[in-house]
């Protein structure tokens, strides 16, 4: 009968703890002892945590639940692909000279790689591969930032962890080369992704990581990952993220940062598509004199649910971070950012900014933005700003009056709004791309 | 820092409460507890229609079952505190030698002379032109005057039981209407047991000639108070209120849920002023006044406009977000806010505006200072609804911050579902500033005369909205709560 079967029907999370424990021991093994503990301790959390619900505050404006319920697979087992060369090189970046590291459904494809040569002791590879070979780098970073115990998601992917991609940069080495990691989805089923990103800076140590993923297969997906990235005493570690997986992927990405003194870290998102997606972004600037600088842009259009929360923890004295998210929605789509910046007791002298602009083009268009300031020391200074609107009368007046149409004059407005977050990127390849991407968008001919 | 401001700043930490003493008058008191009984013993001691017994019952009913859901309370402001035992409060407590007074002069002799302590011009009101006062000691109004002067305009100005037996068909048609009993924990609360409070109604195209004002104070030992105001403006009307409060010190928490509703009608303006100088808890951090107060405004017809503004120094916590709804087309609602903490004071206040009309605007700006070990929060939402075309906002909110033990929070929450609305927030915070105290030391200034010019400055703009008796009180209140002990 129906009811039965409505009150039989398990939960995602029950799903998940069923698929756990069948695999535990087996597939979801692996020679690295740690990783196994952690498994362990993990599911346990995450057993106890559950998915956020509606009500979460955290997850107040993104119904996180209404994706999940999907019946995913999840490839526990890596599995034959049919992904070639061919399909990959749309997806690089033209006159891009890099690290290139394929990642198909989560699993790196090391045919399809081409990582070539790499200054002395630095490692670029699969993450499993990497759990493997370099045991003592992995073990003393992994979980050590991302919080498994109190994030469900974070709990979820450290108990599932398999494979990803793994960066070591060692001391006073500089990566000349980004690193582009390439994720392709290519599924028949709904698929459910766990990968995992550890990238290591050590001290003086310089690194560039572009991180971009698409589909090719038109399938639902849930990619829940994790990065954890760790700069070192004065390193610098430049991290690109480029979401564009196409209208039915749905992404939960947490990414904690840690920093030791005086390194220098910058972030940028870039999102353009998916069903949801969610970001949950954390610097811990631990040591004096940090840089952090967060960045990110989204083009929201079609039924586009975006939802960046970022913190900015300084738990050091003399730090400086900045964040500038621009946000563009069209159509029916919704974007909504959250940026905390925790200034903690004893914290002194730090300069944080933050701003988030918004920029509504359609009548069914929603923003929901909550900048939001703790702090507990006194020798500091902490601002935001917060702007939502439409485009400015006055500005395409001008610009009429100098002769150009509406539609360019909307563009060229639109394509300026865009290019304060391209600005900051540093690799001149992806910001031509990048450029050209938004200007497509909103061109005159589009 | 040195060392002179650290301990002026210290000092300002430590600073006593001014205004703390009990004044002895007997007073009739009830037994702590809540029960259906508790809601009908007060109904009955304020000699309540039928109707407003029923009203308060059907609230009762449904705060009971809230009472029993621990999930119910409110969580999520950025306090720490004790949850009140709601079992242990007192729900009425009334002066016994009379229950009402016709004129002055049957007041107690005590009674006035706790209201001259505090600095009240009750006696000097008759002179003093164009002040009313309906001074409320816990929960039934003592004295009113100008009354005559009021009726003659037209303008209701009376305590809400009195208005709810002369004036039932306004209060049943408005009470309720802006914050209903199911709105929120404590507006339940104060659904069933509102003691008194005030009762305004501007009729149509009246100006009220005069600025309104209540005085509240706790007085009696464990007693919450549950004041509840209704305030309505009517066409074209227009009304200024004002709101005071000092209370005695206490050893023990105490609850105050007041609830204050105010309705705007076409081209109507209401202006609300609060200065809230309660009990702020000891050194320790124990005692002091819960204040979780539930104010909303609705701008119901066109051109109308209510604005808040508030000084908040007192209470060792407060929970308060007077809020205004822009259902009228081009409504205007503002909010004014200077929140100052100190010792271990915990403040989570701001406002919400909703815009629902077309082109409605809504101004915030909120001010916040802490120091101590004390946390002021700033929380405010702006939201814009689908169909309210070209609404404006602006919201500032900055802070400072006058030790390295206090916390100074902003979380503004900002929802726009119109592509038309203009919204903007900018927040700052930051402690006074060196380069600042510098330029006053070279103008001959010492450390405290510069905190507290620097400070002054730093809250004049809001400062500046108070009705003019205000005005100086408050310039004079945040200079006495920054001088403390400073010799």
């Amino acid at each position: 009968m129906p009811q039965t079967l409505e009150k039989i029907e398990t939960t995602p999370e029950e799903r998940f703890l069923t698929a756990f424990h069948a695999a535990d021991g087996t597939t979801l093994n692996g020679s690295n002892s740690r990783l196994h503990t952690l498994r362990k301790e993990a599911i346990e959390r995450f057993e106890a945590l559950g998915f956020p619900q509606r009500k979460a505050e955290a997850y107040k404006y993104t119904n996180i639940q209404q994706v999940l319920k999907r019946n995913y697979t999840l490839q526990l087992a890596p599995r034959e692909t049919s992904v070639t060369a061919d399909d990959i090189a749309p997806f690089l970046v033209p006159d891009l000279d890099a690290h290139v590291l394929v990642l198909v459904n989560g699993r790196f494809n090391e045919a399809l790689s081409s990582i070539g040569e790499l200054p002395d002791g630095a490692i670029v590879t699969g993450f499993a591969d990497a759990a493997r070979t370099h045991p003592d780098l992995v073990d003393a970073h992994f979980g050590q930032y991302a919080d498994h115990e109190n994030d469900a998601f974070i709990a979820l992917n450290t108990a599932f962890t398999q494979d990803g991609a793994f960066v070591y940069v060692p001391k006073s080495t500089v990566l000349d080369k980004p690193v582009h990691i390439v994720s392709v989805v290519s599924a028949e089923d709904d698929l459910m992704l766990q990968p995992r990103y550890l990238f290591i800076a050590e001290e003086n140590a310089q690194a560039t990581i572009i991180q971009t993923g698409r589909a090719i297969t038109d399938t639902h997906t849930f990619t829940n990952a994790v990065v954890e990235s760790y700069a070192g005493r004065n390193a610098h570690l430049d991290h690109y993220e480029i979401q564009d997986e196409g209208p039915k992927s749905a992404i939960h990405l947490s990414t904690q940062g840690y920093q030791h003194e005086q390194s220098v870290v910058r972030t940028n998102a870039f999102t353009f598509s998916g069903e949801i997606v969610r970001n949950n972004l954390c610097m811990l600037p631990d040591g004096a004199h940090c840089e952090s600088h967060l960045y990110g842009l989204v083009l929201g259009r079609g039924d586009m649910h975006v939802d960046n929360h970022t913190v900015v923890d300084h738990a050091a004295p003399d730090c400086y971070s900045s964040e500038l998210y621009k946000h563009l929605v069209d159509d029916d789509a919704t974007a909504v950012f959250n940026g905390r910046v925790l200034v903690r007791q004893d914290s002194q002298r730090i300069n944080a900014y933050q701003s988030n602009d918004s920029l509504l083009l359609s009548e069914d268009a929603d923003i929901y933005s909550k900048p939001e300031l703790e702090i507990y020391a006194d020798d500091v200074e902490c601002s935001h700003g917060a702007t939502t609107g439409t485009l400015d009368k006055e500005a395409i007046f001008y610009l009429q009056s100098r002769g150009l149409s509406y539609a360019e004059a909307r563009a060229l407005l639109l394509v300026a709004f865009a290019r304060d977050v391209l600005d900051h990127v540093k690799v001149e390849p992806l910001e031509a791309l990048l450029d050209t991407y938004v200007t497509a968008r909103f061109g005159p001919q589009a | 820092m040195s060392t002179t401001q650290t301990e002026y700043l210290q000092d300002v930490a430590d600073a006593d409460y001014e205004h703390g003493w009990t004044t002895d008058i007997e007073a009739d008191t009830a037994d702590p507890g809540l029960t259906e009984d508790t809601v009908r013993m007060i109904s009955a001691k304020k000699e309540e229609p039928e109707w407003l017994l029923e009203w308060r019952l059907k609230a009762f009913r449904y705060f009971k079952k809230i009472m029993e859901d621990s999930s119910q309370y409110p969580e999520w402001a950025h306090l720490k505190y004790v949850q009140p035992n709601l079992q242990e409060i007192s729900y009425y407590s009334a002066p016994k030698r009379k229950a009402r007074y016709d004129s002055l002069d049957e007041v107690d002799d005590e009674l006035l002379e706790t209201f001259e302590r505090l600095g009240i011009p009750l006696q000097e009101q008759k002179q003093l032109a164009g002040v009313a006062v309906d001074a409320v000691m816990d929960s039934v109004s003592v004295a009113t005057t100008f009354k005559e002067e009021l009726k003659e305009a037209g303008v209701i100005f009376c305590s809400i039981s009195e208005a709810a037996r002369d004036y039932p068909e306004l209060v049943r048609k408005y009470m309720g209407s802006v914050i209903p009993y199911t709105d929120n924990y404590f507006a339940s609360l104060n659904s069933c047991v509102f003691s008194d409070g005030s009762f305004v109604y501007v009729p149509k195209g009246v100006r009220c000639p005069m600025e309104l004002s209540t005085y509240f104070r706790i007085n009696e030992q464990n007693t919450g108070q549950f004041e509840r105001t209704l305030i309505i403006a009517e066409d074209d009307a227009y009304v200024s209120y004002l709101e005071g409060c000092t209370a005695p010190q206490r050893d023990e928490s105490q609850l105050h849920a007041a609830v204050v509703e105010l309705v705007a009608h076409d081209n109507a303006e209401i202006k609300y002023s609060t200065i809230q100088n309660w009990y702020p808890g000891s050194k320790e951090g124990e005692g002091g006044i819960y204040n979780f107060v539930t104010k909303r405004g609705l701008c119901k017809g066109d051109d109308s406009k209510i604005s808040w503004t508030q000084l908040e120094t007192g209470s060792s916590i407060t929970w308060k977000y007077p809020s205004v709804i822009l259902k009228g087309d081009r409504s205007v609602g503002e909010f004014y806010s200077v929140a100052f903490t100190k010792g271990h004071q915990q403040a989570d206040t701001g406002t919400k505006m909703t815009h629902i009309g077309d082109d409605t605007k809504s101004t915030i700006i909120s001010k916040g200072i802490s120091g101590g070990r004390s946390n002021n929060s700033y929380r405010g939402l702006v939201r814009v609804n689908k169909n309210a075309k070209n609404a404006r906002n602006f919201s500032q909110c900055d802070s400072m911050l006058l030790g390295d033990r206090c916390g100074a929070h902003t979380f503004p929450y900002i929802e726009i579902d119109n592509p038309t609305a203009q919204v903007e927030h900018e927040a700052t915070t930051s402690k006074v500033g060196d380069d600042q105290l510098f330029y006053c030391h070279q103008r001959g200034l010492n450390e405290e005369e510069a905190i507290k010019m620097i400070v002054n400055g730093f809250c004049k703009e809001i400062l500046a909205k108070l009705p003019m008796e205000f005005a100086v009180e408050a310039r004079e209140l945040l200079a006495i709560e920054l001088e403390g002990s400073v010799g």
